[in-house]
């Protein structure tokens, strides 16, 4: 039921966003349905963390930190994928709305990864006694997040320039090799690992997976509402910016 | 009351200026990028 919801919202969020970045500016009206979707869910979730989720019984009321930095990993993953899928799309058609789409999902991607890793040593202060270990898991997660970071800097230096859209295109496809890594490093660590192992093999109590499972909706919802938001900047900014950089 | 319940608000208080920060952003450089168009025009 949980995994079906999560599946069922990325499907939907990635066909309205395909849909909606080959006329961002025409469509952009819809992203305000979605909005109020994200803004009905997020209380919903918030609602279950505070009153349905309960109390760990060894780590106490800390371990609500995991509602936040768990739902936050399906939207980091979701956003590098559509710079993949970005990329393919504009190296197959030279079209300029694929890569504001690689864009767009690179960027909020990026968002949603630096919140997970803010989050995760405020849990990791007080249950570890250290705000950051370099195991498996942390440090492939940070070097995911370099990885896109790199690209953002790449696309704000060489704006407008089609090399730069094909060079990001590429680096785009290739930077989600590095998902996996980050998703089997506790498995790969084979137990030398402090960072817990995934929900799905862990097997929350119900209350606690569905918990997990609300934020994990809420998030994708809100990070498609934030990436057509972005695919809107940028389809301005290739009509004002463009002619600009072009007559330098 | 938990003590640790500081730790939790935090980090439900860092996710919230996160996602809001950034959708701010985003309406401040949608405002920049439409002023700065009708000044070109």
């Amino acid at each position: 039921m949980v995994v079906a919801a999560v599946m069922l919202s990325v499907l939907a969020t990635l066909a309205w966003l395909l849909w909606l970045a080959r006329d961002v500016e025409a469509r952009i009206g819809s992203a305000r349905r979605v909005g109020a979707v994200a803004l009905l869910l997020l209380p919903v979730w918030l609602g279950l963390v505070v009153f349905y989720a309960p109390i760990e019984a060894s780590q106490g009321v800390l371990q609500k930190i995991f509602y936040v930095h768990i739902p936050a990993i399906i939207p980091t993953y979701f956003g590098f994928t559509l710079a993949a899928i970005g990329g393919v799309g504009f190296l197959a058609t030279r079209d300029e709305r694929w890569d504001q789409l690689a864009v767009s999902g690179a960027e909020v991607g990026v968002v949603f990864c630096s919140l997970m890793l803010l989050v995760g040593p405020i849990w990791a202060k007080p249950a570890w006694g250290h705000w950051w270990v370099w195991d498996l898991r942390l440090t492939t997660t940070l070097m995911l997040w370099f990885i896109y970071v790199a690209y953002l800097f790449l696309r704000s230096f060489a704006f407008g320039s089609d090399t730069a859209r094909t060079f990001a295109a590429i680096y785009g496809i290739a930077g989600i090799a590095a998902i996996p890594f980050v998703y089997f490093a506790v498995d790969l660590a084979q137990g030398s690992t402090m960072h817990p192992s995934n929900p799905s093999r862990e097997g929350l109590p119900s209350e606690m997976g569905q918990t997990v499972g609300a934020g994990m909706v809420a998030f994708i919802w809100v990070f498609a509402w934030l990436v057509a938001r972005r695919l809107e900047l940028a389809a301005l900014q290739a009509r004002t910016l463009s002619p600009r950089v072009e007559g330098v | 009351m938990d003590d640790r319940i500081g730790w939790v608000l935090a980090a439900y208080a860092i996710t919230a200026l996160v996602l809001v920060g950034y959708a701010l952003q985003l309406r401040l450089a949608r405002h920049a990028t439409l002023r700065d168009e009708r000044r070109r025009s």
